[in-house]
């Protein structure tokens, strides 16, 4: 800690002092490469941090000087009030961008913030209101308590400034709760929302803090130069941007400065081979983006990586048992309340029936056990209980609620969580991350604390995480806090996934596999924690094909075949039903050698 | 009523050529899962290579474009070749990596032609056809003639060849497909190369219609990108209807905008594309979370 | 002709995790060996190591007379070798006739596809009745059908089956089980990963048991059947 004061204050005396050595064209440069530096980090935080492609940023930037030029140049502003309205309105551009990202990812994403960029430009060019081809003159200097601004040299302090509170805040977003769910987003949308990352919300979030970062730069940029033109704003400075972002590290803030800083000094430096630079800058993010995806900020990562292979401490991290002192085990009794209600859902993809009527009751505090051949909808049941599929038809009662139409994320805070049966956890995050963010229950829509209450933000995150190193404990993870998920065994990855489930305390829990790819051995850990959760208050629902774990779990067994129940109620009286034995055991020898539990195993 | 006509005539040659850019685009993602923002810059280099050819070399204007497709087709490869690592791995940084080579198409353009474009005359020099009172330029039905000629073709290759089927699976199940014998990093290099054909086509095609210059790349890749969404990512015959419905949206933007034909073109493009994202034919992509 | 499969020393890395640890043994020709053991145990990379899908670190392959170390993957099917991957994975947007076509890519379609084909509805008439569907509409254990199939159309003289019975019901499991036991009898060599051992032993004559990716026993089945190591850690009982 110690050594990372040092090395800001060192860092901030060098920026107080770099002017001095500067000749007036230099200085120039340097303030350029500040406003660009800020323009990179803003598409650094949406596309590196929250996965949010965002081809319009250098629309924002122009949104903002612009608007900053307008306000001031023809309608008589000062330049302070005309800032202030160029970012508030630059934001609201942010968000109106952002709308799309609620549909759509990726390439139409991409192609969407384009073309909404290359429309602003065409706009810009066109309209007598911005000055059409020529641009906007006469944007005055901005007033600054009797420091005249007119100098580049002053207006470098300015701008450090500005800089330097947008870097911090930038990385305490990152490491923070809502740093943490956007990565977790980024990772995996889905299973982001079944956390309860409130997945549109958290996306606007991002266009709308890129965009603030675009605004800041697009004032910083018309009082400086105080002249604006469609040609700054064109496609090729936005090829430009996204160079610098690939190039320093999108993954990284200071990657993104680094990057920003080193092209504007290198296209100054080649100014005379403009085209030269611009193949040169293409075939590097190329190269880059073959070689060395998490751009130069990542190079010190992966020389670690290599430096330390097989001499990790992971290596030795031992699985503890599970913690199940703490709980009492029992069965409900008979009249329970009802907790979770399947009212005659049908399913329909494309022609495809993969669920017709399905009704079915899971009581408070039961283990209720889903089992079927494959193909008879299991899955997509639990799919339709989580929100990720909308039922054609037919409803969804959790606890007397109706919740039908509700998105996953919605569902996992009234208290539904969820594993999956190919694994999903956060593949860049930590396990101690993982479980972070569905223990965090705080709201988009407390961002603002962000800006005016950051302390509130870093206690309430210190409590967070000393909630999720007990969860780990209880879990037997403690050990594997640090590590990221794809180095451990499967066996651990799945308990991972269980804790971060149990993380966002929630009501009924629902297993898609959970004994998938485990040994017996970890079948038995598996039915142990699975009672305990229960036993805890948890209602649990388990999709399973291991017959012996379902018959000795669980006290309610439902049996799908082909999308419909076939039969239903306690092991003993599935397991004689005619029709499970013809459908799915096949033959009923096959059940001779695994005991039919009596009643009191069951409790057990 | 005459000029409502008119301007739908004008519109579906234009929008033949983005059709042509739009098949290129959804070949290459079908099979490849990849959007390429090279593609601009090859219907680009296309449409260089076949003025150069024909203008410069006085090649006639067909061999021109064979010419054009051959050398754009080898393009293509190349493209593909230096990202065929990330293949199937990230697609996010695939995409980047293509605009990458976008910005290195263009520069190239720039240092071998200049920046400043060439005016090509049209190669049929026929008068135009007088049908309803409705003119029509021989060169469109030209264009139009040729794009439907290479979609047939492409549809052909795609169902009834064993390299066509073999592209498919590749996009479908890339290691299922090499379990099974198929070299996936060649089937995708024919892709590309054909998806690289396309454009040249497109831009051979077009150099009668439009100024030839370096910048030209930009609005017809993103048309033809944007007309490959609208009739659905991925789909062939969308990709022809979304191209040729752009083509006449433009010529309506152009008639009664202006110069804010674009603008007006994209916001009516966003708004489709919000209603109905997987365009009219195309794949669930909405994401529910 | 004796194709019989040898491996020797073979090992798999993935990043620092040891997957697969000296790993050695033979399938002689037209018969049928089972590698079974619990998820993690590195049967699944061991087999995609043999069919070049996984890295190799280190070991020797040979088939028949031929080194087939350096062989890569896409040319494992011109050497005979028939792959069914975990998980079935048939090409789902094309029709089940077009996925069996594309088992034999490396053939003529014309003149090599008509007899396998036959051969293939016969063996599966479900899929002859199929034919035209979309394979991403087949249930699991119509899917896992047209995976054997689609190996069987290169007219494989090994086959490598990777979990087929992985999410099928007992029935179908049984169902698969007899398909095999009848390639197995016409000649065809099989190399069964399974973590069903059940199955496995009513298929194959000999079995490895592979555990922390070694083998940690191997044998006849019947002796491995019966054996309690086996019975307790491996069968889940």
């Amino acid at each position: 800690m110690r050594y990372r004061l040092g090395a800001v204050a060192v860092a901030a005396v060098a920026a107080w002092l770099l002017p001095y050595g500067l000749g007036s064209y230099a200085i120039h440069i340097v303030d350029i490469a500040i406003i660009f530096a800020l323009l990179a980090m803003g598409l650094g935080l949406a596309m590196g941090i929250a996965g949010q492609i965002n081809l319009a940023q250098v629309a924002f930037f122009g949104v903002s000087a612009y608007a900053v030029a307008i306000l001031t140049a023809k309608s008589g502003f000062g330049f302070w009030p005309a800032a202030v309205i160029a970012i508030l309105i630059t934001v609201a551009v942010g968000l109106l961008v952002g709308v799309p990202a609620l549909r759509m990812q990726s390439h139409y994403l991409g192609i969407v913030t384009l073309g909404l960029a290359l429309a602003f430009t065409n706009w810009v060019t066109n309209a007598e209101l911005s000055g059409g081809a020529e641009g906007l003159s006469g944007i005055p200097v901005p007033p600054m308590f009797g420091i005249d601004l007119f100098s580049e040299y002053l207006y470098y302090y300015l701008e450090i400034v500005v800089f330097a509170v947008a870097l911090v805040f930038g990385l305490f977003v990152v490491r923070t709760p809502i740093g943490r769910r956007m990565r977790a987003m980024r990772d995996d949308p889905l299973a982001a929302g079944a956390v309860g990352v409130e997945i549109p919300q958290l996306r606007m979030l991002a266009f709308a803090i890129a965009s603030v970062y675009g605004g800041l730069a697009g004032v910083l940029y018309a009082g400086l130069i105080r002249y604006v033109a469609p040609e700054t704003f064109s496609l090729a400075n936005m090829f430009l941007l996204l160079a610098m972002v690939i190039i320093g590290g999108r993954q990284s803030l200071y990657g993104c400065v680094v990057g920003a800083v080193g092209l504007t000094l290198v296209r100054e430096a080649l100014v005379e081979f403009a085209t030269f630079a611009q193949l040169a800058f293409g075939a590097i993010v190329v190269l880059m983006v073959v070689f060395a995806p998490t751009g130069l900020a990542g190079i010190p990562a992966r020389i670690r990586q290599v430096a330390t292979r097989g001499r990790s401490t992971l290596a030795r991290a031992q699985l503890q048992p599970f913690d199940s002192t703490s709980h009492m085990v029992s069965s409900p009794a008979a009249d329970a309340p009802v907790l979770l209600e399947i009212q005659d859902v049908t399913m329909r993809f494309r022609g495809l029936t993969a669920l017709s009527g399905v009704s079915l009751t899971v009581r408070e505090g039961e283990i209720h056990g889903i089992v079927g051949p494959n193909g008879s909808g299991k899955t997509t049941l639990f799919n339709v209980i989580s929100g990720i599929y909308r039922a054609t038809a037919g409803r969804v009662v959790l606890d007397s609620t109706v919740v039908s139409r509700k998105r996953p994320y919605e569902l996992s805070l009234l208290g539904v969580a969820r594993t999956f049966q190919n694994l999903r956890l956060f593949s860049t995050l930590t396990v101690r991350e993982n479980v972070l963010v569905s223990l965090d229950r705080t709201r988009t829509r407390w961002a603002w604390r962000y800006a005016l209450w950051p302390i509130g933000v870093w206690r309430a995150d210190v409590g967070l995480r000393a909630r999720a190193d007990a969860i780990l404990a209880q879990f037997g993870l403690a050990e594997f806090a640090d590590a990221i998920p794809s180095a451990l065994p499967y066996g651990i990855q799945r308990r991972v996934e269980i804790a971060r489930a149990m993380g966002g305390l929630p009501k009924v829990l629902l297993l898609d596999e959970p004994a998938a790819g485990l040994n017996a051995g970890e079948v038995d850990q598996l039915a142990q924690i699975v009672r305990a959760i229960r036993g805890g208050g948890v209602t649990v629902v388990i999709i399973e094909h291991n017959m012996g774990l379902v018959m000795s779990l669980c006290e309610q067994i439902t049996v799908l075949a082909n999308g419909a129940i076939i039969a239903a109620g306690t092991p003993a009286q599935v397991v004689a039903d005619p029709a499970v034995i013809e459908a799915y055991l096949g033959d009923a020898s096959i059940m001779d050698d695994i005991p039919i539990p009596s009643p009191t195993e069951v409790a057990g | 009523m005459q000029l409502f006509f008119q301007t739908i005539v004008g519109g579906l040659s234009l929008g033949a050529i983005y059709a042509l850019v739009a098949l290129g685009f959804s070949l290459v993602y079908r099979t490849m899962g990849l959007v390429n923002f090279a593609h601009a810059g090859v219907v680009m280099i296309g449409a260089h290579v076949a003025t150069a050819f024909s203008l410069v070399a006085k090649l006639p204007f067909a061999l021109a474009m064979v010419v054009a497709i051959a050398i754009t087709g080898g393009v293509g490869l190349v493209i593909e070749r230096v990202l065929r690592p990330l293949e199937n791995k990230d697609f996010d940084l695939m995409l980047i990596g293509t605009i990458g080579f976008g910005t290195v198409l263009e520069a190239l353009a720039i240092l071998i032609w200049g920046a400043t474009g060439t005016a090509v005359a049209s190669p049929v020099r026929t008068a135009p056809l007088e049908v309803l009172g409705i003119r029509i330029r021989t060169y469109d039905l030209v264009v139009l003639a040729v794009a439907a000629a290479a979609t047939v073709l492409l549809v052909l290759f795609l169902q009834k060849t064993k390299r066509g089927a073999a592209m498919q699976a590749v996009a479908m199940d890339h290691e299922a497909a090499t379990a099974v014998g198929i070299h996936v990093g060649r089937s995708n290099a024919i892709a590309f190369a054909i998806g690289a054909g396309l454009a040249a086509l497109a831009g051979g095609l077009v150099g009668p219609l439009l100024y030839v210059s370096p910048a030209m790349g930009g609005t017809l890749g993103i048309k033809g990108f944007a007309g490959a969404i609208m009739g659905g990512f991925g789909s062939i015959p969308g990709a022809i209807l979304g191209g040729l419905a752009i083509g006449v949206l433009d010529a309506f933007a152009a008639g009664h905008f202006q110069g804010y034909s674009e603008l007006v073109t994209f916001l009516v493009f966003t708004l489709i594309i919000m209603v109905r994202p997987t365009g009219v034919f195309g794949e669930r992509t909405v994401s529910r979370a | 002709m004796t194709e019989e499969l040898r491996v020797e020393g073979l090992s798999v890395h993935y990043g620092g995790v040891r997957a697969v640890k000296d790993v050695s043994f033979r399938v002689p020709a037209g018969q049928a060996v089972g590698i079974i053991g619990a998820n993690g145990a590195g049967k699944t990379s061991t087999l995609r190591a043999l069919m070049g899908l996984a890295p190799r670190s280190s070991g020797r392959i040979g088939l028949g007379d031929k080194d087939m170390t350096g062989v890569r993957a896409r040319d494992m099917v011109r050497h005979g070798l028939g792959y069914v991957p975990e998980g079935r994975h048939v090409f789902p947007g094309l029709s089940v006739e077009k996925n069996l076509l594309l088992g034999a890519y490396t053939q003529n379609w014309r003149r090599n596809t008509r007899e396998p084909l036959a051969e293939v509805f016969e063996l599966f008439p479900v899929l002859a009745e199929m034919r035209g569907r979309l394979a991403g509409a087949l249930s699991g254990g119509q899917q896992q059908m047209l995976a054997i199939g689609r190996a069987l159309m290169s007219r494989p003289r090994l086959m490598l089956l990777d979990e087929p019975s992985m999410g099928l019901s007992p029935k179908l499991v049984s169902d698969i089980a007899r398909v095999l036991v009848r390639l197995r009898d016409e000649g065809i060599g099989l190399l069964l990963v399974e973590q069903n051992a059940k199955l496995t032993f009513e298929v194959a004559g000999e079995c490895l048991v592979m555990e922390n990716g070694e083998v940690a026993m191997s044998g006849r089945s019947e002796q491995l059947r019966h054996d309690p190591r086996v019975r307790r850690v491996y069968l889940g009982l």
